[in-house]
């Protein structure tokens, strides 16, 4: 994993993830939000592993 | 006419918050933290409810049809084996397997030299604690998993894709499995979401208690500034599974880190200081938090007076009842204090006996839900957690 500032609830921030994408032409709002719903999945997982199971 | 089970839920909704806002209800809530019991009363093996979650949720709907509670938590056999063995965790003795298939199942904590978290370790879970879990707690406490710089192997594709897979699938059955308590017995679902002290999850899983004593002496400042940064994303956690509702509360499992498990000064400076800002935030977001206060935490019954009138329900394992109820029973709700050897080897009229006491004592003015002190494991007698059942609805009439 990349060394980064990670806030709660994220794994990989969205600034990280666009550097690596094409321009985008359609809605970046959609883009950003779909990201981070399922990185916080990611998020979730790990830490409940830490702390439910 | 009969009431219809949505009749039933929002009464026995009503009843059940009411108490936990320190009010007078219309008669005590019943809600025992029943775990392993709910096995021996459907007729299951612990291996049975552990490892098969449909038997679990199957086992908690018959408890909860046949008592009558006003809540119950959907699965207090809460660690389902299936998903800890998709990721191959280390610490779980899985009943049926690593154990009798009676036993309930086991953490098993490693011994200190070899703690899933070194003592020099403390920056890096610092600096980026999620970085932290993935890329070096996990493999450790994973027996499947591979650090970054390993090669990866198919175990460990498996281990991720089926473990998050296995989280998903039993946190999405969890959620249906309230909704079935609602509908077939106009049950409440007790409690939503998890949280732990940031203190207690360093002695849980990450340096162990042994370690953590240690290192409370020789590295405080670690121990303090890793708490700090745990604290944001255990909020998180928190928030992310509370009620939407904002009904029901958020349960805090307290372990570890009472006085003498810690010193009072290391109470003082560093367990207060990262667990109180974060039960004040879930309370400034309309959640209370529910204060499992496992083993006795008396010697720090004021200081939890610190915290706003309303925002906890502190349940009482083996601290005094009584005593809990003088420190703070004008601004919290009670619940829990019958001990959990009476309902296993006393005999149902000394639970009566012990019920009216606590009743007497902590419930006349309201602020109280009736449960057993501990949840309830397979050594309590059906009989024993029958008669605080019918005892507290008949004497808890207010």
């Amino acid at each position: 994993m990349e060394e980064m500032k990670r806030n709660p609830g994220v794994c990989i921030p969205w600034e990280e993830k666009v550097k690596e994408l094409p321009p985008i032409s359609g809605d970046k709002e959609l883009a950003r939000r779909v990201w981070e719903e399922v990185d916080f999945l990611g998020y979730l997982f790990i830490w409940h592993c830490l702390v439910s199971f | 006419m009969s009431k219809s089970k949505e009749e039933l839920y929002q009464e026995r909704l009503k009843r059940y918050t009411k108490a936990m806002k320190n009010e007078k209800p219309d008669r005590i809530p019943i809600r025992p933290f029943v775990a392993e019991f709910t096995a021996l009363y459907a007729g299951y093996t612990c291996q049975e409810v552990t490892h098969d979650y449909e038997k679990a949720f199957l086992a908690v709907r018959k408890c909860a049809a046949d008592f009558d509670w006003d809540a119950i938590v959907g699965n207090m056999v809460y660690v389902w084996t299936g998903l800890t063995q998709a990721i191959n965790l280390t610490y779980y003795a899985v009943p049926g397997i690593d154990i009798p298939p009676d036993v309930g199942f086991q953490y098993r904590e490693p011994p200190e030299e070899e703690a899933f978290m070194k003592s020099e370790e403390y920056d890096d879970l610092i600096k980026d604690p999620t970085g932290y879990l993935f890329n070096i707690w996990l493999p450790r406490v994973s027996r499947d998993i591979v650090p970054p710089k390993e090669s990866a192997t198919f175990r460990h594709n498996l281990a991720l894709l089926k473990g998050g897979m296995a989280m998903m699938q039993y946190f999405d059955a969890l959620g249906r499995q309230n909704q079935l308590l609602r509908e077939e017995t106009g049950t409440v679902s007790a409690i939503s979401g998890i949280l732990k002290a940031p203190l207690d999850i360093l002695a849980d899983k990450l340096r162990g208690y042994y370690g953590l004593a240690r290192d409370l002496m020789e590295r405080p400042d670690k121990v303090l500034a890793a708490c700090e940064a745990l604290m944001p994303h255990l909020l998180q956690v928190a928030l992310s599974g509370a009620d939407p509702e904002k009904n029901v509360p958020v349960a805090m499992w307290m372990h570890r880190t009472s006085v003498p498990f810690i010193s009072p000064q290391h109470f003082q400076d560093i367990y207060w200081p990262t667990t109180k800002p974060i039960l004040e935030e879930l309370w400034n977001n309309g959640h209370q938090t529910l204060l499992y206060a496992e083993g006795n935490w008396d010697f720090h019954l004021s200081t939890f007076r610190e915290l706003p009138a309303g925002s906890v329900v502190f349940h009482v394992d083996r601290s005094d009842i009584f005593e809990a109820h003088r420190v703070l029973g004008d601004k919290f709700c009670i619940s829990g204090g019958i001990p959990n050897t009476l309902l296993s080897i006393g005999a149902p009229e000394e639970v009566r006996d012990y019920c009216k006491k606590v009743i007497d004592g902590v419930a006349r003015d309201g602020g109280y839900v009736m449960d057993a002190s501990a949840i309830v494991q397979n050594d309590a007698r059906v009989e024993n957690v029958k008669a605080l059942t019918d005892f507290t609805r008949e004497y808890g009439q207010y």
